[in-house]
């Protein structure tokens, strides 16, 4: 009996380390987004309070807490990642139908074109951007930002509306067809019903990554145009509690995402996230 | 008319619905287009854009002077990229390959809860993770104070994080449940009766992960490893919110680069550094979707 005995503990021990190593970071965040005082060696905050929530959103204004109203942020977070979804999608399904279902002649030079920018850095992209956009105008606007984004989403939305187009027998356009339905009554009454939920979380998919976009948004949003993750990066070396707040802001999205993609995805579109 | 072969795809005669009878040639490639051009315009352009910037100097164009001040500027960083994509792909392989295994074999409460909270890193974004990790780790943050409590750490002098540790453990904790997610799907699909016959035979939980569960999973393994070496190069928010010291990534090295001294010839020629970084890789990934995606193998 003794090797079992050694063996719970054994896991007890590893499952409570990875308990550690997943929440340690998160518990960090919220302690620090509710400490009005905290000082080393302390293991908690001596003092608690929620003055920096309300500071941020906006409740009440206090010149001693050192964080601003957040809803303009917010604001401009929701119009560009809603704008860069309806582009995103609009563009996106034609090219996942098509990409799915129709016979097409060079068809692995097209699969590459929308592949490449997922394995290759985009960093540079970017950077490059930049001129470009300074050229046309768009540096430093929303309009700007909002073409970013499109680029980083993309992706996305074209790879996760293929697999819901895919994961659709195709047996159910041609019972369709055979019994006198046109081609694009089948695409309207037959297939898009059918694809629905799986279009709805590229779409959700494709909202939540504009609202976290980082990367593209500095190069080409800075200074002018102030999305929440641009707040929370210009907090985030000084100020610990603002800069917390806007963290957990942020990651309402993202919990979200993960229930939605666990009630309504199913595993054929799995794959496609991964990529 | 096509020949018979053309018609059959996996033994299946192909029937196509096709949008519109005769004008179908041209559908596709309609549908195609709006995507394309944003792809075209806001990806390929500045890619061309960069390669060909990397190599001009001034007015001179085809000049190797941007690589050779690169490599003199920012040599250690090349290779410190390197070295954290390298380290943090085989760690977060391993880690995730663990977690997998674990929630493959075990039916309980507690691998249901591993297999929650690893999708639940999944979907943040790094800029969660920079603020995360840089709170947490910082040199009297929640870590190294929990450290000190335990009289494992002096807090005078404490464990800093902020360099290659901090990034490796920013990377791992995010990456590694992406892998345990990926290969997860893998796993599922094997089928018990192996487990069973191997159990039976008396092979004990890590002979059964070593020589059955991996070598089974291979391909899927490999495509994550890709994957995650891809997305460490690539990554700028993480290095560029925790790093402080000088050894830092690429990526960090390229925005300032641009920021301070609109130096684009040197940021360009550390870009190819990074495509060329990233290309085995790429092409690995690139050669076996495409094959899934049109052949389904």
């Amino acid at each position: 009996m003794g090797i079992k005995w050694y063996r719970i503990v054994f896991k007890a021990l590893g499952i409570a380390l990875i308990a550690f190593i997943i929440f340690g970071p998160l518990s960090s965040l919220v302690l620090w987004s509710i400490a009005i005082k905290w000082y080393w060696p302390h293991v908690l905050p001596q003092e608690v309070g929620l003055a920096y929530w309300k500071q941020a959103l906006g409740l009440q204004r206090d010149w001693a807490i050192a964080a601003v109203s957040i809803w303009d942020a917010f604001k401009a977070s929701i119009i560009i990642a809603c704008i860069a979804t309806g582009i995103t999608m609009i563009v996106s399904i034609p090219a996942a139908y098509a990409l799915a279902r129709l016979r097409l002649p060079l068809k692995v030079l097209f699969l590459l074109f929308f592949l490449m920018p997922k394995v290759f850095p985009q960093q540079p992209i970017f950077v490059n951007l930049l001129p470009i956009f300074t050229r046309w105008g768009l540096a430093g606007t929303v309009q700007g930002v909002i073409l970013v984004h499109i680029l980083v989403c993309l992706l996305f939305g074209v790879w996760i509306s293929t697999s819901a187009f895919k994961a659709i027998p195709e047996s159910l356009e041609e019972a369709a067809r055979s019994v006198g339905a046109t081609a694009w009554q089948t695409f309207w009454r037959i297939l898009m019903p059918l694809a629905m939920p799986g279009l709805l979380v590229s779409a959700i998919f494709v909202l939540v990554t504009s609202l976290t976009e980082f990367t593209g948004t500095f190069f080409i949003g800075l200074p002018f145009v102030t999305t929440l993750p641009m707040l929370l990066y210009s907090a985030s070396g000084y100020n610990m509690q603002f800069a917390s707040v806007l963290a957990i802001v942020l990651l309402v999205p993202s919990l979200l995402l993960m229930v939605l993609t666990e009630r309504i995805f199913r595993p054929e579109f799995l794959g496609a996230v991964g990529r | 008319m096509l020949p018979f072969s053309k018609l059959m795809r996996n033994g299946q005669l192909v029937a196509k619905a096709s949008l519109g009878g005769g004008a179908s040639k041209l559908l596709p490639f309609l549908l195609l287009l709006p995507a394309l051009v944003f792809i075209a315009v806001l990806y390929i352009y500045p890619l061309v854009r960069s390669i060909w910037g990397s190599f001009s100097v001034g007015a001179q164009s085809l000049s190797l002077g941007n690589y050779a001040k690169a490599w003199a500027l920012y040599k250690k960083d090349i290779i410190f990229t390197i070295i954290v994509a390298v380290l943090g792909t085989i760690l977060s392989v391993a880690v995730g390959l663990i977690l997998a295994c674990y929630v493959r074999l075990s039916i309980s409460r507690a691998s249901r809860f591993v297999n929650f909270v690893s999708r639940l890193t999944i979907f943040l974004p790094y800029v969660i993770v920079g603020q995360m990790m840089n709170s947490f780790l910082a040199p009297h943050g929640l870590l190294n104070v929990i450290l000190a409590n335990l009289g494992v750490v002096n807090l005078n002098n404490p464990l800093q994080f902020f360099n290659i540790r901090g990034l490796l453990l920013g990377f791992l904790w995010k990456e590694a449940p992406f892998i345990a997610f990926l290969t997860l799907s893998s796993l599922q699909v094997i089928d018990n009766s192996y487990l069973e016959a191997a159990r039976s035979v008396g092979a004990k939980t890590r002979h059964i992960i070593l020589y059955i569960l991996i070598p089974m999973i291979k391909p899927a393994v490999a495509m994550a490893a890709v994957l995650t070496f891809c997305t460490i190069i690539s990554t700028f928010t993480l290095p560029y919110m925790l790093v402080t010291e000088s050894p830092t990534m690429v990526t960090v090295d390229i925005a300032h680069r641009v920021t301070y001294f609109r130096d684009y010839g040197v940021a360009n020629a550390l870009g190819v550094c990074l495509y060329l970084l990233a290309a085995p890789m790429a092409v690995y990934y690139l050669r076996r979707t495409v094959r899934e995606e049109i052949y389904g193998y």
